[in-house]
């Protein structure tokens, strides 16, 4: 339960500091918790936005989760949220499933191009997951001003996919089912983290590969399923992101996820549950950090700085306890 | 394009890139990996910029610079060697901090002075051969050839043979990093007052990591990261070359070449590299 | 007298590692220090050293104190040279050493231990202290370093030597100290005396083996275990035990064969997770918890439950644990490799009734290590280690005679 107490200080360490760099210029603190709040959980509508924006981040937290804790960098879910958009683009003619399930793979296979690097010839996963990042950031942008751009050809950007291949919404709110998918993918891994034998072993691996070797894990299979898994849930939302909210691609579409899932996995110390609290949290940082730029003219970029603080709290907190 | 103005292009654009790696050499031998240098050029960039535009004079945009970069290499030393945390996981943060800082200065001050006038860089031009001759060869000297370097590169090796012999390994780790620090310090403010004409949001654009490749390419010393560099220059500079070619291939493959071109430099690492072997345990 | 230590008191957190301590000492003595893991005397000469200080007590040193440590404090990807400068703060040291420039990657285990020697005496200092020095020689590299450990004795050097091997610190030392559980507890005793001293246990005059048959000794069979047999591996550390257990590991069917691997904190569990967590990593976590209840109790593991962390329990019941995890599977071949390093007397004779048992029980056990007196008391045939080749199969008499030659390498 200590995790839940470095979690719930890290993030009040956070809107500590933001309130602070607000005051130093010339806000008032408590009026920019007012609209921060009104902005995040304030209305139905701030409400709806918060959860929409926290289904990437709860998938891409995940994915960074899922990897740490089988000791592997994968610092590219950027990357592999990207990749998985434009192949769910790309696929969405066959219908939503297909998109999907390509979404899924596209995803995989581009985190492991990052495995086979490392195994074929020793590149360390930190560093190539991160050059793939860029990649496929201009990938994206390559495919969005050529090959796939719209028809009229006016912004760098594609044309809407078909509804058919559309994530459905419910009723007249803003939230499609990508929560579903969201939420069953959660629990999902929590299952297969804490509850199966091969998830164990892949914990292990994560804590001590050398013991788990010793103690008959495949430790070469379990670094490449955990790149995959986490490529794989890293490009579901990329294409989740795609099929429910913007129905298309232009440049800034990663527009950092893939980076703030790895302040979301800190925050939730890695726990598959806890990712879906603490993807909400930062979903309401986003959000609030949108009404802060049209009420208070505060760029929006406070919510990168408010990611780097949690992670720092995060890890700050961390090692003070294992000090001790 | 001639040959000549070729390689002094590749050259020039790739000096920011050999100061970090000549940094990042020296702090991972020291047994540290700073992920953070991207965020530390930043930081740099923006603060040689402000600096730079405040007093009119270049030396103390320079200046500017390595407060920038030594400000959060002060606080990654703070989290890595004080607080033993994890290093990558630091590195990251202190990247995804600059980004939001410099990214939020910018937008708030977009109209003032400092950012929508452009920079005027006069004057001669010490930083490249100060980046390709200086700073390799004394780097050289002190690592091997001193005491100093000596105790430095066992930190990275073996720490508790420096502890045995009664010298102070977080001393010389914060040593690394603050001879980092001026380096990349002068990158970024070579970067963006040299090379550019002033700050743009995210203006690094992944060189800090290209430097991370190149240092493991280079093997840890000076000669091999130097290689590496100029191998990578040729590359970028051939990439701009073929973009004022006004070449069949799409803008955006092309600006995706120095990152392939990198994948393709720790590619050829051939399997075996020695790192030093304590490099990144706390 | 240049040492003078008075009741020296030390503690680490709840564990007290010394308690009222005093020890004199002059020029040209060689004390012996003898006594089990945990009695104290690795933390007594690091205070002499003045690596720590003592919570309570005096301690007087008159001139340098050098001190060679049980892991070699080198740097192995330095040169001789750059080692030696490091030891001695400066580029240009006061001592040398035969072809300076070679890595010291390159040396031998015995020319480590000269390296890590010649730099404890670049200062020459007044006492010189080493710390368990022959664990890693040969007979013949032993004897000469208690030939100069003589030498440097008779220069006036104080020379202390801190052993588990009473026989041998018997053949140098000019004085001899027993320490258990961070006490002096008797001097200048004889060999037996000091044994029962050392573990508060009568020592069994010579453990006998159990009446076990070969089971049909054929005579050109090469293969280096045999159902129901122990075959024991010998020879100094480093001349390929590891590389040939991982070769083993890597090449026998994990569900057929259990692995005890050398470095037991490493490598045999993960101290993170908890003891069921590391028993189902091999058996499936179906039932885990009550497997692991089970065998925490057949065992005698020392734990509060099977959730312990694994990482919490202490040296012999991590010992047990790993044991309990590896022969549950009731497997047909059994790899231990130092399988009681750094345990106490229980400790070990409960491993070695478990591997008894197994063998027994029809298993094939290889047994790598470095403790002759353990080789000897359990095997059925003797192998000889040397720089990774494996000498043909002896039987204990024939190993008894021949041992110490084919592990230096001289035949």
């Amino acid at each position: 339960m200590r995790r839940i107490v470095a979690g719930v200080v890290a993030a009040a360490a956070a809107i500590a500091v933001l309130a602070f760099c607000g005051l130093a210029l010339g806000h008032a603190p408590a009026e920019l918790l007012r609209v921060a709040i009104r902005g995040s959980v304030g209305s139905p509508f701030a409400l709806q936005g918060t959860i929409v924006k926290s289904i990437p981040l709860l998938l891409t937290g995940l994915s960074v989760a899922v990897a740490f804790r089988a000791g592997v960098w994968n610092i590219g879910a950027e990357g592999q949220f990207i990749v998985g958009a434009l192949a769910a683009f790309v696929a969405a003619p066959w219908g939503l499933t297909a998109a999907l399930i390509v979404s899924i793979a596209a995803g995989a296979v581009w985190a492991s191009i990052a495995t086979a690097l490392r195994f074929w010839r020793g590149a360390p996963e930190v560093l190539t997951t991160i050059l793939l990042n860029f990649v496929g950031l201009h990938l994206l942008g390559w495919a969005v001003n050529g090959p796939l751009q719209e028809r009229i050809a006016q912004y760098p950007q594609t044309d809407p996919i078909p509804s058919s291949a559309a994530l459905p919404r419910f009723g007249l709110t803003s939230l499609h089912a990508g929560i579903v998918i969201a939420v069953v993918v959660c629990i999902a891994l929590w299952i297969f983290l804490e509850r199966t034998t091969e998830g164990l072993r892949m914990r292990a691996t994560g804590f001590n590969a050398s013991a788990a070797q010793w103690a008959g894990v495949n430790v070469t299979l379990q670094i490449a399923g955990a790149m995959a898994i986490s490529g794989g849930v890293a490009g579901l939302a990329g294409g989740i992101e795609l099929l429910g909210v913007t129905h298309r691609l232009f440049e800034l579409f990663a527009a950092g996820y893939g980076y703030s899932g790895i302040a979301v996995a800190l925050l939730a110390q890695l726990h598959p549950i806890g990712t879906l609290v603490s993807a909400l949290f930062f979903g309401a940082l986003q959000t609030a950090a949108g009404e802060l730029q049209r009420s208070a003219n505060i760029s929006i970029t406070v919510a990168t700085f408010g990611q780097a603080v949690v992670i720092l709290t995060i890890i700050g907190f961390g090692s003070f306890r294992a000090r001790d | 394009m001639h040959a000549i103005d070729f390689l002094l292009l590749a050259i020039t654009a790739s000096t920011p890139l050999l100061l970090a790696v000549e940094g990042e050499v020296v702090v991972q031998r020291s047994g540290i990996i700073n992920l953070g240098i991207e965020g530390m050029m930043l930081a740099a960039a923006m603060g040689s910029v402000i600096a730079a535009q405040l007093t009119n004079r270049i030396a103390f945009g320079f200046a500017g610079g390595i407060a920038g970069a030594a400000l959060l290499g002060a606080l990654f030393g703070f989290f890595a060697i004080v607080l033993r945390a994890d290093q990558i996981v630091t590195g990251t943060a202190i990247n995804l901090l600059a980004l939001g800082i410099t990214g939020f200065i910018y937008r708030e001050l977009q109209q003032s002075e400092i950012f929508a006038r452009a920079v005027q860089f006069r004057g001669r031009n010490l930083v490249v051969p100060l980046a390709w001759i200086a700073v390799p060869i004394v780097l050289a000297i002190v690592l091997w050839r001193t005491i100093f370097g000596l105790r430095l590169r066992a930190c990275g090796e073996n720490p508790e043979a420096v502890t045995a012999a009664r010298a102070s390994v977080a001393g010389h780790r914060w040593a690394a990093l603050g001879i980092e620090s001026i380096l990349v310090g002068i990158a970024g403010a070579y970067l963006a007052l040299a090379l550019s004409s002033g700050f743009a949001e995210n203006m690094t654009a992944g060189r800090g990591y290209i430097a991370l490749s190149i240092v493991i390419f280079g093997r840890w010393k000076m000669k091999g990261v130097l290689l590496g560099t100029a191998l990578f220059g040729v590359a970028a500079a051939g990439q701009y070359a073929l973009q004022a070619a006004g070449h069949a291939l799409p803008f955006h493959l092309l600006l995706a070449i120095p990152y392939v071109v990198t994948l393709l430099i720790l590619c050829g690492i051939a399997g075996r590299v020695r790192a030093p072997e304590s490099l990144g345990r706390a | 007298m240049i040492l003078n230590l008075a009741h020296i008191r030390r503690t680490f957190g709840a564990t007290v590692a010394l308690d009222d301590v005093s020890l004199s000492a002059g020029p040209g003595e060689i004390i012996g220090i003898i006594g089990e893991n945990g009695a104290g005397k690795t933390t007594l000469m690091r205070i002499i050293a003045g690596e720590i200080v003592p919570d309570a007590g005096s301690v007087a040193v008159d001139g340098t104190v050098g001190f060679v440590h049980q892991h070699f404090m080198l740097v192995s990807e330095f040169t001789i040279a750059e080692n030696l400068a490091l030891a001695a703060g400066s580029m240009h040291p006061p001592v040398s050493f035969e072809r300076p420039r070679r890595l010291v990657r390159e040396l031998s285990v015995g020319e480590r231990s000269k390296l890590e020697l010649a730099k404890a005496i670049a200062g020459r200092p007044r006492v010189l202290i080493l710390d368990e020095p022959t664990s890693v020689l040969t007979p013949v590299e032993a004897e000469d370093l208690f030939q100069t450990m003589r030498l440097l004795a008779d220069s006036g050097t104080c020379v202390l030597l801190i052993s588990h091997k009473i026989r041998e610190v018997l053949g140098v030392a000019t004085r001899t100290v027993v320490m258990r559980r961070g006490r002096i507890v008797a001097e200048n005793l004889s060999a037996e005396a000091m044994a029962r001293a050392m573990v508060d246990v009568p020592v069994e005059p010579g453990r006998s083996r159990s009446n076990r048959t070969a089971s049909g000794r054929e005579a050109d069979e090469s293969r280096l275990y045999r159902p129901g047999q122990i075959a024991a591996i010998i020879g100094v550390a480093g001349n390929g035990q590891v590389e040939l257990a991982t070769r083993l590991r890597d090449t026998l069917a994990r569900a057929s064969a259990a692995h005890i691997p050398e470095d037991r904190t490493r490598d045999g569990f993960v101290a993170e997770m908890s003891i069921a967590e590391n028993i189902a990593l091999l058996a499936g976590v179906r039932g885990a918890r009550a497997r692991a209840a089970r065998l925490i109790e057949t065992y005698g593991i020392r734990a509060s439950g099977p959730e312990q962390r694994a990482g919490s329990l202490s040296g012999g019941n991590q010992q047990k644990l790993l044991l309990a995890r590896e022969l549950d599977r009731n497997p047909k071949i059994i790899i231990a490799a130092e399988p009681t390093r750094g345990l106490d007397f229980e400790s070990t004779r409960f491993v070695h009734q478990q591997l008894r048992a197994a063998a027994e029980r029809g298993a094939a056990i290889v047994l790598i290590t470095s403790d002759l007196d353990e080789a000897f008391a359990l095997a059925d045939e003797i192998r000889v280690i040397y720089r990774g080749r494996l000498s043909e199969p002896l039987t204990p008499a024939e190993a008894s005679e021949r041992a110490g030659r084919l592990m230096a390498g001289l035949e």
